[in-house]
């Protein structure tokens, strides 16, 4: 312990609260709140926001399934079908699942990570925050004025014919990205730059290497989307015709536009889920993450072969032969890098000491269900076999399970894991691992009901089916119940932690991490000192007890 | 194999009605058997190593030392999984260039796609919204759009492709039993259930995506040259202009028992004055409905909202067709 | 608790005496000149792609119709185009003297240099501006208004039922007939020059703004950061015009 009492000089806003104080009691009033550069309360602000916005998607994914409960018209019409879809994968898309780790838990912890006191650009990063809003506003008043029934894609010709509003929420998605783009390039400046004494490239927690690559894509391939849309905008506005058959436009153009960036964006949603089972699987087990250089690696070659491999989406839509051969064969390559990173998991089990809190199991439930989407995804990647299972519910199960069963399990097990440290209470396992099965089970029904029918020849996005279909929707119907059960459960379990958990003790889960080595909350500027790193953030067998005490009395570690 | 009864092919997969289809299935089944295999592998050590080293009084993780049997076998998955992924990369793009290529000798069917119905026009210039097709023969589909993205999907013959507008596309397939198949469009191409007034329409009227199903008939060659030939019209004008009306969508909108729909009913309104949307009057002569088929918009009914809903007929229907559809509004008296 | 073992501190000396300029998350001055080049550089790479999207639609649509391409671009004004590409090739040069005087200290001529470069992108605005209202004159503006002179055909609720028309243009004493297919040059043109036209006002902001700070003396030979990283900025400004012009304007 070398508690330097002397405040950390500063000279922007922050500056003025007390540098010894949580960053949560520096400042007091809304003021603070709004108007902050402090990443971990940006952090904390995408985090409500983000949670909002997964409910609201949620609800729509919930009113969807229940729709196809029975045949024909079950609770709405079917116009409203077609827009309640829209909305449940925009929102989910854009205002949910690519902030979700990244703008939330990983601006709250990369800086921290790395042993710095802020990102490098902590206005932009603020900035980052409203544009998010501004987009979100502008994207959701969309669904007062006429609402979105494009499907989240917005495929050309069909976007720039329908009598809806793509216009704004396009255009919400074009300013949401300049969100993206300024979270990424913070994160990129600040991995490179800011990295404190003794955090070499081989030192950095898996987490950032994570988030480094989430960003390298999202600063390259976002700008994409931006100039896409933009065309769209213009399309609908003036009718350019850029998109337009009948101008001599080409509307698989759009396609092509749109999934080179929108590939590249299922790695900036799933890479941060790997990224933070990483973190939890090295914590719970007690061992040092099995391969790391390769796991750093594999993270950034997802983001680059991401880049390479969008033409997968559009096998059906008349690509050459040639262009078809390449996307297949590159898509392959995919599974090497993703099939390293489950081995590895797997690996850092063996000889450990398995933990099973909530975190964990979500962490555990993360292999099992993206071993699942991983797999479904060489049916897809074959070119012979795809032409069947496109646009059918088996591709809706397939990156539901990558999504879902991948980023969101991540998502949820980062918020457990990371809970006691962003809010300073312990929250109670007993209700969160309820949440957890319900979560798990209500899942895998849902979506294993998916597959099967989709296999069978059930399209996607179709507002009614034929008979044969009809046990499939039903069962994933119900297991939709179970996981929205599951997940209310979760947010109960955490929110009410806020008023009644016990106060959490700086390092509750005993972990060697670099972010459980501070103070608990972390301080306005995370540290009192920029601490010097002399081992690795997975490297129990260095760290001194010390450095892994829970601060639970000893024999009743939390949880158990 | 006993291990296929767990999960028998025809649980995951249609019937197979097309010369793809057991190749196809083949692979999937390979896929799917390699999955489990990978699937219970990777789980199975997880939830045995978890079980195994769980946290317990007495158990401490231990010290991670640097081996080189780990080295090895990091490098081991990552190349082995080449060598599983090549095959599977070459099997499936065989399969597919089979689909791409259709034989010299198929019969080519012309598919148009449109919001929300299918037309298949035969090579003897006839049409219908039902596609029959002869078994153990080469079929060829020429296909387009015309207004957004459709696809043509029939999971029977595990064949599927996009429907472009401002380009042709093309699909082939040689069924290979009788019988009879479902028809879907596969790509999301937007639904109606409101009319233009913004009231909700009944459930039955709404049309769509979703409604963009049809069937493939696949007949024995015998059947199939009499489908064709029955084809042919024969009968009174006003019997083929039933036929169209019921073939070409106007059912859709358009009803013959003088209720009202989306669109003005066909009963009794044939030679009649009618109030027009903007104020004048017009006579539903010949020349007033071959101008609504071919230009929907140049003269709307009164309570009827503009811009109209229906597409352009235009090189849809051929002129004799425009005499059909005239000469049955004409049958159909008050 | 176990928390911050060492002293960052005693490896940086110059913590302590934290410049004026020296935001306080930053270490050294060099930490956070480093942190805002990369920043720029970072940021120019993701606007080469975005203009990315647009040569990529370009060169798809050229290789389809060559010979529209190549006759659809005589309606386009060369010597306009070429002066252009002078006025912004010079004042890449005088941003970049701008630079250097920064770093010599030189304030009055920093800011000499900031206004001609300023001067020069008006100017160069100033002929966008003549080159675009006579397009529009002549129904040139893509999408809805080709071959509908001037805006009022085709905006708002008119618009909607205009459809585009085939054009003869009156260039250089030659009267070219341009099909309705051409749009799809126009509507290139337009999105990229309009999209580069806003970069340039991006850039003159920054570098308007850029001026008062120097002109207010924020800047010294230690610091002057906001002037280097306006003028890599304004560097890219004149780069993707330059691939702009032989595309647009000088079609083979």
């Amino acid at each position: 312990m070398s508690a330097v009492d002397k405040p950390i000089a500063g000279h922007v806003d922050d500056s003025h609260g007390d540098p010894n104080a949580s960053y949560l009691e520096a400042k007091h009033g809304i003021g603070p709140w709004l108007y902050t550069l402090d990443h971990k309360r940006i952090g904390l602000m995408y985090l409500v926001m983000i949670s909002l916005a997964f409910l609201a998607g949620g609800i729509f994914a919930l009113l969807v399934r229940l729709e196809l409960f029975t045949r024909g018209k079950t609770i709405i019409d079917a116009e409203t079908y077609n827009k309640f879809f829209t909305l449940h994968g925009a929102i989910m898309v854009f205002l949910f699942i690519i902030p979700s780790i990244p703008a939330g838990l990983g601006n709250f912890f990369l800086p921290i990570m790395v042993g710095a006191k802020d990102v490098a650009f902590p206005r932009l990063n603020m900035w980052s925050f409203y544009i998010y809003l501004i987009g979100a506003v502008i994207s959701l008043a969309s669904i007062v004025i006429g609402s979105v029934d494009t499907g989240w894609t917005f495929y050309t010709p069909y976007s720039t014919t329908t009598a809806t509003a793509v216009a704004s929420m396009t255009f919400g998605v074009f300013v949401l990205g300049f969100s993206s783009i300024l979270t990424g390039l913070n994160f990129i400046v600040t991995v490179h730059t800011m990295r404190g004494p003794g955090i070499t490239w081989r030192r950095l927690p898996l987490f950032v290497w994570g988030m480094y690559s989430t960003a390298l894509i999202q600063v390259l391939a976002t700008p994409v989307l931006a100039i896409t849309v933009a065309l769209l905008m213009m399309e609908r506005v003036f009718g350019l015709g850029i998109f337009n058959p009948k101008l001599g436009g080409d509307p698989v153009l759009f396609q092509h536009f749109f999934w080179f960036y929108s590939h590249p964006a299922v790695y900036i949603m799933i890479v941060p889920g790997m990224a933070i089972i990483s973190e939890v699987l090295a914590t719970f087990t007690r061992r040092p993450i099995v391969g790391y250089f390769a796991g750093a690696m594999s993270s950034l070659s997802l983001a680059l072969l991401g880049f390479l491999v969008w033409g997968h989406h559009m096998f059906t839509a008349g690509m050459s032969e040639f262009s078809t051969m390449l996307f297949s064969a590159l898509t392959f390559l995919v599974a090497i890098p993703s099939g390293v990173k489950v081995f590895n998991w797997t690996a850092t089990l063996y000889k450990g000491e398995v933990w099973f809190t909530t975190p964990m199991l979500y962490a555990l439930s993360f292999i099992f269900l993206f071993s699942i989407g991983g797999l479904t995804g060489l049916f897809l990647g074959t070119l012979s076999v795809d032409v069947h299972l496109h646009d059918t519910y088996f591709v809706v199960a397939h990156f539901h399970y990558v999504m879902m069963g991948g980023t969101v399990m991540g998502f949820l097990a980062g918020m457990f894991y990371w809970w006691p440290k962003m809010t300073g209470k312990l929250y109670n396992e007993t209700p969160a691992k309820v949440g957890w099965f319900l979560v798990f089970v209500g899942f895998n029904v849902t979506f294993i009901a998916q597959f099967i029918m989709g296999s069978r020849g059930m399209p996607r996005r179709y507002y009614d089916y034929l008979p044969q279909f009809e046990p499939f929707h039903k069962a994933s119907t119900i297991g939709s119940w179970i996981l929205g059960l599951g997940l209310i459960i979760e947010a109960v379990t955490l929110l009410s932690s806020l008023k009644n958990g016990k106060k959490s003790p700086p390092n509750p889960w005993g972990s060697a991490g670099y972010e459980w080595q501070t103070a608990t909350p972390p301080l306005l500027f995370n540290f009192k000192e920029i601490p010097v790193r002399t081992r690795g953030p997975y490297d129990y067998h260095l760290a001194t007890p010390e450095d892994l005490y829970d601060g639970f009395p000893e024999g009743e570690p939390h949880g158990d | 194999m006993k291990l296929a009864m767990l999960a028998p092919t025809s649980f995951q997969l249609p019937e197979a009605m097309s010369s793809f289809a057991p190749t196809i299935d083949d692979l999937y089944m390979k896929i799917y058997w390699l999955s489990v295999v990978f699937f219970v592998a990777i789980v199975g050590a997880m939830v045995y190593f978890a079980v195994k080293y769980r946290k317990r009084a007495g158990h401490k993780a231990e010290a991670a030392t640097h081996s080189v049997f780990m080295d090895r076998l990091e490098v081991f998955w990552t190349v082995a999984p080449i060598f599983i992924l090549l095959p599977l990369f070459h099997e499936g793009f065989r399969g597919y260039m089979d689909l791409s290529v259709a034989p010299a000798d198929s019969i080519e069917i012309r598919v148009r796609g449109a919001q929300w119905r299918w037309e298949f026009e035969y090579p003897n210039g006839e049409s219908d919204n039902v596609l029959h097709v002869p078994v153990n023969k080469n079929v060829k589909l020429i296909m387009s759009s015309e207004d957004v993205l459709h696809a043509f999907f029939v999971p029977e013959f595990r064949v599927k492709k996009d429907l472009v507008p401002g380009m042709y596309s093309s699909v082939w397939f040689r069924p290979t039993v009788t019988g009879e198949a479902d028809l879907f469009c596969a790509e999301y191409c937007g639904g109606k259930s409101k009319d233009n007034t913004g009231a909700e329409l009944p459930p039955a009227q709404f049309n769509g995506h979703w409604s963009m199903i049809s069937k493939v008939k696949i007949d024995t060659p015998e059947a199939f040259d009499k489908y064709l030939d029955n084809m042919a019209p024969v009968g009174p004008l006003e019997e083929r202009g039933r036929a169209l009306y019921l073939k070409k969508a106007c059912v859709g909108c358009h009803t013959i028992d003088g209720s009202k729909g989306v669109a003005p009913t066909w009963k009794g309104v044939f030679g009649k004055s009618h109030k027009m949307a903007d104020g004048t009057d017009a006579v539903m002569d010949e020349n007033y409905v071959r101008e609504s088929i071919l230009n929907p918009n140049a003269k709307i009914v009164a309570g009827y909202t503009a811009p109209s809903v229906m597409p352009t007929y235009q090189g849809t229907l051929k002129e004799k067709e425009i005499d059909a559809i005239i000469a049955f509004m004409k049958s159909l008296k008050e | 608790m176990a928390t911050e073992t060492g002293h960052a501190s005693a490896e940086h000396p110059e913590h302590q005496e934290h410049p004026h300029f020296l935001q306080h998350h930053f270490e050294t001055p060099a930490q956070q000149y480093d942190a805002s080049k990369l920043g720029m550089w970072v940021f120019i790479a993701t606007e080469i792609l975005m203009f990315g999207g647009l040569f990529v639609a370009y060169l798809i649509y050229h290789a389809q119709e060559p010979e529209l391409f190549k006759l659809a671009h005589h309606a386009l004004d060369k010597k306009l185009g070429a002066l252009n590409t002078v006025v912004l090739l010079f004042s890449s040069l005088t941003a970049a003297l701008a630079v250097r005087s920064a770093q010599l200290g030189k304030r009055n001529r920093t800011s000499a240099f900031l206004v001609v470069t300023l001067l020069c992108a008006a100017a160069f605005l100033v002929v966008k501006y003549f080159e675009y209202s006579h397009k529009i004159h002549a129904g040139l503006l893509p999408g809805r208004c080709f071959g509908h002179p001037g805006f009022a055909n085709c905006i708002g609720d008119a618009g909607l039922a205009t459809q585009p028309l085939a054009v003869s243009v009156q260039e250089h004493g030659m009267l070219l007939q341009l099909p309705t297919r051409a749009n799809m040059f126009f509507a290139l043109y337009f999105m990229m020059t309009g999209l580069h036209g806003v970069h340039v006002l991006v850039g003159m902001s920054l570098l308007t703004w850029v001026l008062i700070k120097n002109i207010k003396g924020h800047f010294s030979p230690e610091y002057f950061t906001h002037v280097d990283l306006s003028a890599l900025y304004w560097h890219l400004v004149d780069l993707v015009w330059i691939y702009l012009f032989p595309l647009l304007y000088l079609v083979s």
